[in-house]
């Protein structure tokens, strides 16, 4: 079952008298627990794709569905519970809140609302993720006292704390150096495969595809290819 | 929730601690200001009414008048109707002292010297006889008829010493001159802290040579236990002996020009006067006699309110400019907290609680450092100053600032800093979570 639907989504972006045409038509689903990448130049639309996945911005026209639901229409609070209820996020430049340490972070979107998570058991899962992205040690540091990639093992856990069905993340590697951005996304690979929880990654680098099951190509605002590989072309078989 | 939002502006204020000093050491300064002038006004009323009351024995005065041929005559004597009101305030009043008094020429040898002189009834004066410093003689005789207690200074100009007699030249109350003599049995400190500098005998002989009767006493002056019964006390006393109420501030709203400055300042309608029966009485109070100088402190305390006033529309400016500054800064962090769900209106309230946190810690330094300097400075003693002995408490300053004012200043600062907050506390919450994405902030 798709649990994202885009359909013959289109974004224009009004600057003053001109307008950029970001998305032009962009139809394609994603299944429940897919690891899947958005792949494309800089420019070609994917943090934008993201973005209306997200609920944080809404197409032009067209309909973005999660969990089947359409997203048109809703108000600034139904959109913000979505989000609270079914998205993490991972950002390029990490966005750990900075007077919060490590755990706090992690911890953080539970304390924004009701979640699937049952407060009794929010310690331990908090201390599994932790364990889960490597960061036993420095549990009590604040962002600044971390690396790229230590920072960004702390964004996959908060991403993943509230038990989202979906993580999107907009160019998760693009600030670090590529050994470190590669075991960054194996992480995330290992994340979808323990909790199968669906993940959306976007990059501009066509190398590091080797990973994912669903790959959808962009170019100027258009899907180009979408290929399907591993478990994702397993069951589109099946 | 309420967890959530503290934390987080708890922590954003020490984030920039710098900053967060400045804008809580304004609103520090500007309560620290406030509270001062409350106390020191506060303390100077306080002050100026014990003295008063002091220097004027009581806090309540009853005097009486008779109309008599040969003019209107000061005296009250113990009416039934004055013992039931006595008796009826009974709980009320600590003491009572029936008085007359003259301005007698005092004349030792070569020497007068005129000089405020009260006739009391010892017996009843416990009160004064333990305030009284004796520097020569003895208090024990004062009991006797013909004895006087003088104040040194007096009896220094005079060239008298205890034991000693002086005369006492006077006019009765019909006017003829009267000579008497009187032994000096005591010396005392002068009560000058108090502005006054009186000398004492015995009421029966003051009223012998001034043509009154023994009974007889020209002012009746209540202490009470306490000085805020004061308008009570003297309302029930008005009632009961026939005596119109002071007009009150809406009658004199009421009155033409010339009435109510005749009422304000309690002058008398002079072409009204026609003879009367009896004794008519006059009650006066503590707080008629302070409302001139509550007046007066009024004004102090409205200057300062403006001036706080002024301070905290500034402080405002501060807080407005800073948190929009602190808007820029923090555009990624609000748009990635909205991304992972936070409502719109907590991202207000997260602002509006930092300003909070900051305008009420600083008001509570403010305070504290009120609560340090009125401390030390009520610990120096001024008693060199004669002057300003009447707004002082045995000469030290003294801070009075009511928790009512306190509370009040409290809450104009933290609505000031709410209202400075909210504008950028409002564009905060309309941020898009978009915001979260750019890379370049
Ligand atoms: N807020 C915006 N206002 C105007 N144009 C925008 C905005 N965001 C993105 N664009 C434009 O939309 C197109 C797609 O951008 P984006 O989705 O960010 O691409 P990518 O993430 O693949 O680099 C680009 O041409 C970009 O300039
Ligand atoms: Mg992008």
């Amino acid at each position: 079952m798709a649990i994202i639907e885009l359909t013959d989504v289109r974004k224009v972006y009004t600057l003053g008298k001109t307008e950029v045409h970001a998305l032009k038509g962009v139809s394609f689903e994603i299944a429940s627990g897919e690891f899947a990448s958005l792949i494309g130049p800089s420019g070609s639309g994917k943090s934008t794709i993201l973005n209306l996945i997200g609920c944080i911005d809404q197409p032009t026209s067209g309909v973005v569905r999660i969990n089947g639901t359409a997203t048109n229409g809703m108000n600034d609070r139904e959109l913000t519970t979505l989000r609270h209820q079914t998205l993490g996020f991972i950002f390029q430049s990490f966005n750990l809140i900075p007077v919060l340490n490590v755990y706090e972070n992690i911890e953080f979107p539970l304390l924004l609302g009701k979640t699937a998570v049952p407060k009794a058991e929010v310690h331990d899962w908090i201390t599994y993720l932790v364990e889960q992205v490597g960061l036993q040690d420095h549990i009590k540091h604040r962002p600044n006292e971390l690396s790229g990639g230590q920072r960004q093992r702390v964004a996959i856990a908060r991403a993943l704390v509230t038990r989202p069905a979906i993580v999107l993340a907009d160019e998760p590697t693009a600030n670090l150096d590529s050994k470190t951005g590669q075991t960054i996304l194996e992480l995330m690979k290992k994340m979808n495969e323990e909790l199968n929880t669906t993940f959306i990654f976007s990059t501009h680098d066509s190398t590091i595809v080797g990973l994912t099951d669903h790959v959808i190509r962009l170019l100027d605002g258009e899907v180009v290819e979408e290929t399907f590989q591993g478990r994702a072309a397993a069951e589109a078989r099946s | 929730m309420l967890s959530v939002v503290l934390k987080i502006s708890a922590r954003n204020v020490w984030r920039q601690k710098k900053r967060s000093f400045l804008l809580a050491g304004a609103i520090a300064f500007s309560m620290f200001v406030i509270t001062i002038v409350n106390g020191l006004t506060g303390g100077v009323v306080d002050n100026i009414r014990v003295n008063f009351s002091h220097a004027l024995g009581g806090h309540v005065f009853i005097s009486g008048s008779e109309y008599r041929e040969q003019g209107i005559v000061y005296l009250i004597a113990d009416e039934q109707a004055l013992l039931d009101s006595l008796a009826h305030y009974e709980t009320s009043i600590e003491s009572i002292t029936r008085r007359s008094q003259a301005m007698p020429s005092l004349i030792f040898g070569s020497r007068q010297a005129m000089q405020l002189v009260y006739g009391v009834d010892f017996s009843e004066e416990d009160k004064l006889l333990s305030s009284l410093v004796v520097t020569q003689g003895s208090l024990e005789r004062v009991t006797d008829e013909q004895t006087i207690i003088l104040p040194r200074t007096v009896a220094e100009r005079l060239g008298v010493e205890a034991g000693e007699t002086v005369l006492m030249r006077l006019d009765t109350i019909t006017g003829q001159r009267n000579v008497g003599e009187v032994i000096v049995a005591a010396l005392i400190e002068d009560q000058e802290r108090y502005g006054i500098s009186a000398a004492y005998v015995n009421r029966s002989y003051l009223n012998s040579l001034l043509g009154l009767r023994p009974e007889e006493y020209q002012a009746l002056n209540l202490f009470l236990t306490n000085m805020d019964d004061a308008d009570e006390v003297g309302r029930g006393f008005r009632e009961a002996l026939g005596v119109p109420q002071p007009a009150t501030l809406a009658d004199i709203k009421e009155m033409d020009e010339e009435e109510a400055v005749r009422e304000l300042f309690g002058m008398a309608r002079v072409e009204e006067i026609e003879p009367w029966e009896g004794i008519k009485y006059q009650v006066t109070t503590i707080n008629q006699i302070m409302e001139p100088v509550e007046a007066a402190v009024n004004v102090l305390r409205t200057i300062g309110l403006a001036i706080f006033i002024i301070l905290l529309v500034i402080t405002a400016v501060g807080i407005t400019n800073t948190f929009r500054m602190i808007l820029i800064e923090r555009t990624k962090e609000i748009g990635t907290m909205r991304a992972f769900g936070m409502q719109q209106g907590m991202v207000r309230n997260i602002f509006l609680m930092e300003a909070l946190l900051l305008s009420g810690g600083g008001a509570l330094v403010g305070f504290v450092l009120y609560g340090v300097v009125s401390l030390v400075l009520g610990q120096i003693s001024w008693d060199t100053m004669p002057a300003m002995q009447f707004f002082l408490d045995q000469g030290r300053i003294t801070f009075d600032a009511t928790a009512r004012e306190v509370v009040l200043n409290t809450c104009l600062i933290l609505a000031m800093s709410l209202l400075a907050a909210n504008f950028p506390a409002k564009a905060a919450a309309k941020l898009s979570p978009v915001k979260a994405m750019s890379s370049n902030l």
